[in-house]
């Protein structure tokens, strides 16, 4: 199916009389549970302006031509991880995905993020990225008295973290893995982000029991450092060096 | 019909609906006091609204200035709102903000440190201290994720992507909540004999706004029809820096820190106009000319502070005046300047989510050049009137904490205000409700089926109605509206135009169709959505016709002046026949100790 639509007037507060417009197909990977059997594609073409980003296209398509395209989002402007999604075949966040940053002659692919089951058009189940960021136990571990105050920490030992912890749980960088998607039971590469947030926390005593977690069959040692996670992280976390990290703790059991 | 046998059905002691900051630390209080507690939330866990904010959370924990205490704070917050919070929930803000940062970090968070390794505290509008404790600008995203971290480890029951539409009551008292699960569009029952509401603001009923998706009044409407009040509804604060172009990033916002950390706002003849705008009522705080101004960043005690830090109604009018003079950039903003103050180092270490943003959704360098900002719907001052040191409203069993609570700011809300009252509030209401569940367990209401019935019949009407409009141009009508007659600037003609217009549209909603299947249906959920944001619009242009003054959030082109004898007058909006009816109320008086902090100056 092809559909094309215009851009309705927009208002004048807002026209983008500088701003260059152009035609794009965006080519989406759809999917309902209750009247497909097998994915399938569809194109739209679109009237679309240099500074819009593929969820503004996501979004044109649904408030203007077919509502029932599902998809998720919620701040819009990348901090809150909602809508990763595989974009010419790559995972990115749709809403930090400028069109005009992509090859514009050919369709825009944008597909669910792999590795996860589909359940309707680009929606995934996220209950098994979140089962394995709960098996890390992310949470502070302590033992002794609570401080009275706070903790203190130095700059540098904030410093020493300061990475891993901008992870949004956008899923981006699991489900650009390739043991990932071969390997269900794989604890992917936001979990061990995740553990190393707190093994290298300075206040946190916890490290021994996480490190334990990701030395088993299917932890750290399954990752084969092909650097996709890090490419993918719309972030700029360094997960892949994150993971070594891991690995280099396990090895000499020295945080 | 649906057959209410074949419903999902689950029993707790404290049902909180909203996963937010309040939301979690609701459910992780209630927890911790012995109730069974359920958290639902709209979308995934950890995506709420919470996860934006940027600059800090303010409590007087005196790190970087021993000056500072919780008079301080209180004194500035209740100037902030224009007076016209209610004093107690003020007070206990004040007083408990600091321990609840200081449990936050007992939990894990991480913030920025002073070079003695304390948590580090920046400035922020309004605050005569630095007194954010914050992390970067992100500091929305480590709180949320902390008290997610917890509620993980606490083992608290979680049901994500979840909507709730009704609330059920017997003898006045709360019995439970009605919902439909996102992903299937399956029914759910919960008994509880308490639920506590955290579902945020209204923003997405204004067009450009810095609010997410699932910012619809929800907990407000739920509130106004289970027959609780909304106090406070004129008061919407329209923050004065959100991005202006491109026009897809409309409305998100620029963080306070920006001036918080130096910048500046000029307008297109370069002048820093904020000095024209200082109000008789912060005079003797604000610097009036540069040279003091730049001196109080780094010598708070023998300088006043810049007038780019006054609150936000003040800067957001200021702007908008200026755009409206003819001043302003050529998008239609004005200037935030960053650039020339500070080092590109500092900017990006201090701000780098801001530099990211601008960089790669406006493609411009806030090291090297100004920002163009402009007012963009922020936050609601109004909510659910609520008892101040339990959170229970007026209806037994309903309690409501965080944004759709309302009182706490007044007519305005202090940058860094927010995400302190998530906190203290939060877990005020997790203790109330849970003692309140726990006290009575003999009590128990089931729920019928008949009530279970209606429900699922009015969340399926939208279905029943064939060839009926597309909910997408009614929510485009109802932003339209909205900001086009009840935004920043208020007049009576232009209110009672929106509200014949929002007549219309409730019958255009009433008749609105959607397709397809309930199996993730986004059609569907926004149709009632929709209902929801229908009545919180109401409410805000009722409010604000009745409201025959200027003050914090709410300013009247046809009544400029502030009025004294306005500044006793909460307005509570209550439904009545279906309808929303408006009726005022004297503010609670506040004890003499607290009126004489002022009296000083």
């Amino acid at each position: 199916m092809t559909l094309t639509t215009e851009a309705p007037g927009a208002t004048p507060a807002e026209a983008p009389s500088a701003i260059p417009s152009f035609q794009v197909t965006m080519r989406l990977r759809r999917f309902n549970p209750e009247s497909d059997t097998e994915p399938r594609w569809e194109n739209h073409t679109l009237t679309m302006h240099g500074t819009d980003r593929v969820l503004d296209a996501l979004h044109k398509i649904k408030w203007e031509i077919d509502g029932s395209l599902t998809f998720r989002r919620s701040c819009a402007h990348g901090i809150c991880g909602s809508d990763a999604m595989r974009i010419n075949g790559r995972n990115r966040l749709a809403c930090k995905t400028l069109l005009k940053d992509l090859p514009l002659k050919k369709p825009i692919t944008v597909e669910p993020i792999k590795g996860l089951a589909v359940q309707k058009d680009l929606v995934v189940d996220m209950e098994p990225f979140y089962a394995a960021y709960k098996s890390i136990m992310p949470f502070l571990i302590t033992t002794g008295n609570d401080p009275s105050r706070e903790r203190r920490q130095s700059p540098a030992d904030r410093e020493r973290f300061d990475d891993t912890t901008k992870c949004i749980l956008c899923a981006a960088c699991t489900t650009s893995c390739p043991v990932y998607w071969s390997d269900g039971q794989y604890f992917g590469p936001q979990a061990i982000v995740g553990a190393h947030r707190f093994i290298f926390d300075s206040r946190d005593e916890g490290a021994e029991q996480r490190l334990e977690i990701l030395n088993d069959r299917e932890g750290v040692w399954r990752c084969r450092t092909t650097f996709n996670c890090t490419d993918a992280c719309p972030r700029g976390i360094e997960v892949t060096k994150a993971i070594q990290e891991v690995k280099q703790a396990l090895l000499f059991r020295r945080v | 019909m649906t057959d209410p046998s074949t419903i999902e059905r689950h029993s707790y002691d404290v049902l909180v609906v909203g996963a937010g900051g309040a939301g979690l630390r609701a459910a992780i209080a209630a927890h911790d006091a012995g109730a069974k507690v359920a958290i639902i939330c709209k979308s995934l866990l950890g995506k709420a609204h919470t996860v934006m904010a940027e600059g800090g959370a303010a409590a007087a924990m005196g790190n970087v200035y021993s000056e500072d205490n919780w008079r301080v704070h209180f004194r500035d917050t209740m100037r902030g709102g224009k007076m016209l919070n209610h004093w107690r929930m003020a007070q206990l803000h004040a007083q408990e903000a600091p321990d609840r940062i200081h449990e936050l970090e007992d939990w894990g968070a991480l913030f920025d440190r002073t070079p003695d390794g304390l948590i580090s505290q920046r400035d922020f509008g309004g605050h005569r201290y630095a007194r954010l404790a914050h992390v970067g600008d992100r500091t929305g995203l480590e709180l949320i994720r902390t008290l997610q971290q917890r509620a993980v480890a606490l083992g608290i029951d979680v049901y994500m992507e979840c909507t709730v539409t009704k609330l059920f009551q017997e003898g006045g008292r709360i019995t439970g909540a009605f919902g439909y699960w996102r992903e299937s569009g399956r029914f759910i029952v919960f008994e509880a004999p308490t639920v506590v509401l955290a579902t945020g603001g209204i923003g997405k009923s204004y067009k450009v706004t810095s609010n997410s998706w699932e910012y619809t009044g929800d907990g407000h409407a739920l509130a106004l029809e289970a027959g609780a009040s909304l106090v406070n509804m004129e008061f919407v604060q329209f923050h004065p820096t959100g991005m202006v172009w491109p026009p897809s990033v409309k409305g998100i916002l620029v963080t306070e820190s920006v001036r918080g950390d130096g910048g500046v706002l000029r307008n297109s003849e370069g002048r820093r106009f904020m000095f024209d705008y200082i109000p008789e009522f912060f005079k003797s705080e604000t610097a009036d000319n540069e040279a003091e101004a730049d001196r109080w960043y780094d010598d708070k005690t023998n300088n006043r502070r810049p007038p780019e830090l006054l609150p936000r109604d003040e800067v957001a009018r200021a702007i908008n005046a200026e755009v409206k003079a003819g001043r302003g950039s050529p998008h239609g903003g004005v200037f935030l300047d960053i650039a020339s103050r500070r080092s590109a180092e500092y900017i990006q270490r201090r701000l780098p989510s801001m530099y990211h943003q601008f960089k790669e959704l406006a493609d411009v360098d806030i090291t090297a050049e100004p920002m163009e900002v402009g007012p963009t719907c922020h936050y609601v001052m109004g909510g659910v009137a609520v008892d101040p040191d339990t959170e229970e409203s007026t209806v037994t069993g309903l309690y409501a904490a965080g944004e759709v609570a309302g009182g706490m700011h007044g007519a305005n809300r202090l940058g860094g205000n927010s995400l302190s009252d998530l906190l203290v509030f939060g877990r005020r209401a997790g203790i109330a409700a849970a003692a309140a569940a726990t006290a009575a367990p003999s009590e128990r209401v089931s729920i019928s089926d008949d009530d279970v019935t209606a429900a699922a019949d009015a969340a399926l009407a939208p279905f029943e109605r064939q060839g009926g409009e597309n909910p997408y141009s009614v929510q485009q009508d109802l932003q339209d509206i909205m900001h086009r007659l009840v935004g920043i600037i208020r007049r009576a003609d232009e209110m009672q135009q929106a509200l014949s217009e929002l007549e219309q549209l409730k019958e255009r909603s009433a008749q609105l169709s959607v397709e397809g299947h309930r199996q993730y249906n986004p059609g569907w959920h926004l149709a009632l959505d929709l209902h929801n944001m229908l009545r919180v619009s109401e409410c805000i242009a009722k409010a604000a016709l009745e409201r025959t003054e200027s003050r914090g959030g709410h300013t009247r082109d046809d009544y400029p002046a502030t009025e004294d004898d306005w500044g006793t007058v909460n307005l509570h909006c209550v439904l009545d026949d279906d309808a929303v009816s408006v009726r005022r109320e004297t503010l609670p008086e506040m004890p003499d100790e607290l009126r004489e902090l002022f009296e000083e100056k």
